[in-house]
């Protein structure tokens, strides 16, 4: 793996994994993400996560992140037929990349009943170094970025915990060669 | 204020396409595009044909941009119009043909309100055209037009269209000239400009070393323009090496020299298919490794070494991994090829490949595309090759339908030209072959435009006659009658213990009777003596006609590869037995 994190991971437990991460830059124009999302359902490939946002006004380039899974050859293809789009300026496989950076960000507001549970959640908070968004007497919300893996496995830990409840919300990996 | 220097949506459409030097438009109209219809009245350079359904305007245009080179236009209403040229913007999109389709839009300030004759037209065409607009300023209406032929007809031909909203036909706007855009060059997708020398080199080498190669032509050929068959005949004739076309790479080859093995595929010749599988250099020129092509992948050529030249990136390692490919151009690729040896004094003509030869010749003495012709019933290779005889000294253009007549006219029609074959190969679209022949003719009016058609295919685009019949067009119908669903009557037989589910052609009309009511002309062979007189009758006549041609009704297409099957084990002959763990994988296969 080439990526690796812009926050450091606590436990290396990163699985070998065939999942991808392309990066598309695009013209803004009405339509672009119909025809990504059309061309990904009509020829059976994945979309996993995405991820769209205007990086450039003046130039009017939107970027999109696209984690997808699939063997090389399928990646390959993927990125072919996404070149192909007229107003797709670029696909890159970041993996492909000599160098890159990828991280996510994750919202979790975690509902619990007692101490126990509410200082394991702390712990674990600690160990991942989250953010508290907002604290209250038996919901806490944190923010925690990173890799997608370290988040994955922040909830894994989580879910250790008996009796809570979560609900979160995540935006997908997002990447950069450097 | 009026300013003289604008001008409205419709006349601005009308400037762009006079300027892209469109002189025929095939169209139907209806509320949504009347304003364009004001515009094309009263003006002369824009010769528009009113077709009988959408579905005519869009393979007219097909016909039209295959049989000329240049990109094929249409014109068509919101709802109802568009959804009709759905399945032919499929169709060019398989095929790489170049068109440009405008349609009507309600107008802008209903978009969303379930108008009546409003759909989301850029939503249901989207995955059917190379790209396509919906226009909702008129200030950008020229440079969209400009850039929708630019992208036609660049890289890999496609489908293109422009959704033009009622109220933006109306507004006013400078008009842009093409000169004045500034085409930005990711949206082209031209391919690369250069061609890669160490490709070339790699080529050449390799046909020094190899023992048994061969050219595997297709479409792409054909779209790069009639140079590159130029270049290709120069490059077979200075190597000696054996070549091979796709259905749609007939025609980019002259099909009747001696270093032509023919079609390859399903239904290609054992040949060609037998000298892909055993060849050890495949030098591909714009094809696209089809199903159709390769049989079963994981028997396809497998000692080869694969050279890959496509301008579409994507067809590049999608089914079959190549060892080299260039992104370029095929004309310039070709050039550089040629130029490369001569300029190198590399003799590749000492290299006979004579074994090479003698194997092959082996192979075309089992006459794969041999047929008996008796006495009475005409068989459909027979019509077909008589066809060819009687009209090859003519500069005749082909079209067809889909099915079985359509193979034939593949293996039993040479073409020694490019551009004269003009067929549905992606999509298999039956109907395709009328209206392609309207368009066909229109592009060509001095040429002899022939619609090799099955009876059950005619019948879906039919309405077409009148088209013809209106602009005094002088297309011939050519159907070889057998009254089946031809092609799906031989999988059944084949694959389906000839059980004939609803492949019978019941109730056909009688096509000499209905080319009268159309004003055309219908003439009939009924055995095989009259085959030449109608043919010649047919040719001779100065209108359209409608040759209704009774064939054998159970002849089967052979030679033919299984679906599921590879090269080394075509069928020649109806008494050759499939490897029946073959047929059972086929049978699920289209
Ligand atoms: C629009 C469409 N519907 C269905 C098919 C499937 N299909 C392929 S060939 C064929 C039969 C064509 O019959 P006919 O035109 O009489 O030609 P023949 O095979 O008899 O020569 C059919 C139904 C198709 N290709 N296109
Ligand atoms: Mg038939």
């Amino acid at each position: 793996m080439s990526s690796s994190s812009v926050y450091p991971t606590p436990i290396n437990a990163f699985k070998q994994s065939k999942r991808s991460v392309l990066s598309v830059i695009v013209d803004n124009e009405p339509g672009i993400l119909a025809r990504i999302v059309g061309l990904f359902s009509g020829r059976g490939y994945n979309i996993e996560a995405l991820n769209v946002t205007v990086v450039d006004i003046k130039n009017n380039l939107s970027r999109i992140t696209i984690e997808t899974l699939g063997e090389e050859k399928v990646i390959s293809q993927i990125i072919a037929q996404l070149e192909k789009l007229v107003p797709v300026h670029s696909a890159t496989n970041l993996a492909n990349l000599s160098e890159s950076y990828e991280a996510e960000i994750c919202l979790v507001k975690i509902e619990f009943k007692n101490e126990e549970q509410d200082q394991k959640i702390l712990n674990f908070s600690d160990i991942y170094r989250s953010r508290t968004v907002q604290k209250r007497q038996n919901i806490v919300v944190y923010e925690i970025s990173g890799t997608s893996e370290r988040i994955n496995k922040f909830l894994d830990d989580l879910n250790t915990i008996g009796g809570i409840k979560v609900e979160l919300v995540r935006s997908g990996p997002i990447g950069l060669g450097i | 204020m009026d300013n003289e220097n604008e001008f409205t949506g419709a006349d601005i459409l009308l400037k762009a396409l006079k300027e892209q030097e469109v002189d025929t438009i095939f169209g139907y109209p209806g509320g949504a595009v009347l304003p364009i219809y004001d515009a094309i009245f009263g003006q002369n350079f824009l010769k528009h044909v009113l077709v009988r359904q959408e579905a005519g305007a869009v393979h007219a245009a097909e016909g039209y941009a295959r049989s000329s080179g240049k990109v094929g236009v249409l014109l068509v209403t919101s709802g109802p119009g568009v959804t009709n040229v759905v399945t032919g913007l499929t169709d060019a999109l398989m095929d790489s043909i170049p068109i440009v389709c405008i349609s009507g839009q309600v107008p802008s300030h209903l978009i969303g309100t379930d108008a009546f004759q409003e759909c989301d037209t850029t939503g249901i065409t989207r995955p059917c055209t190379k790209h396509n607009y919906l226009v909702k300023d008129v200030s950008k209406l020229s440079e969209t037009i400009h850039e929708a032929f630019k992208i036609a007809s660049s890289g890999r031909p496609g489908p293109v269209l422009i959704d033009i909203p009622k109220d933006v036909q109306f507004a006013k706007s400078k008009y842009i000239p093409k000169k004045e855009i500034n085409f930005r060059e990711h949206r082209i997708k031209a391919g690369s400009k250069n061609v890669d020398k160490n490709f070339v080199q790699e080529l050449v080498n390799h046909i020094k070393n190899s023992e048994r190669p061969i050219f595997y032509v297709g479409g792409g050929c054909l779209n790069s323009g009639p140079q590159a068959s130029q270049e290709l005949i120069k490059l077979v004739n200075k190597t000696n090496i054996p070549i091979t076309t796709t259905l749609h790479g007939l025609g980019c080859f002259p099909g009747e020299d001696k270093s032509s093995l023919g079609m390859l595929g399903m239904h290609g010749n054992y040949e060609a298919n037998l000298a892909m599988n055993k060849c050890d250099l495949m030098i591909n020129v714009g094809a696209r490794f089809d199903d159709r092509v390769t049989g079963r992948l994981d028997a396809f050529s497998p000692d080869s070494i694969k050279f890959h030249i496509d301008i579409d990136q994507s067809s590049i390692n999608k089914n079959v991994k190549v060892d080299f490919h260039t992104n370029t151009d095929i004309t310039q690729t070709l050039k550089e090829i040629n130029t490369f040896i001569e300029s190198n004094k590399i003799e590749l003509e000492k290299k006979d490949y004579s074994n090479w030869w003698g194997q092959i010749n082996d192979w075309r003495k089992k006459e794969c595309l041999h047929y008996e012709q008796g006495d009475e019933v005409i068989k459909p290779q027979h019509a077909i090759s008589r066809l060819y005889e009687l009209t090859n000294k003519i500069d005749t253009f082909i079209t067809t339908e889909v099915g079985q007549h359509q193979m034939w006219a593949a293996q039993y029609y040479k073409f020694s030209k490019p551009n004269r074959w003009i067929t549905s190969g992606g999509l298999g679209t039956m109907g395709f072959g009328m209206p392609a022949a309207v368009g066909a003719q229109m592009a060509n009016p001095d040429s002899l435009v022939i619609d090799v058609a099955g009876e059950a295919s005619f019948l879906m685009n039919i309405q077409e006659i009148a088209t013809a019949v209106q602009y005094k067009l002088p297309i011939k119908i050519f159907i070889l009658n057998n009254e089946y669903m031809g092609m799906v009557r031989q999988w059944q037989e084949l694959l389906h213990g000839s059980r004939y589910s609803e492949s019978y052609v019941d109730a056909l009309p009688d096509f000499k009777k209905l080319a009268e009511s159309f004003n055309a002309i219908g003439v009939r062979a009924k055995n095989v003596s009259e085959l030449d007189d109608v043919i010649n009758e047919m040719v001779s006549i100065d209108r359209p006609v409608i040759a209704d041609i009774w064939v054998d009704k159970k002849e089967n297409c052979f030679p033919m590869i299984p679906s599921g099957a590879a090269h080394h084990e075509m069928l020649l002959s109806k008494y050759d037995k499939e490897n029946p763990e073959n047929q059972e994988k086929g049978k699920v296969l289209v």
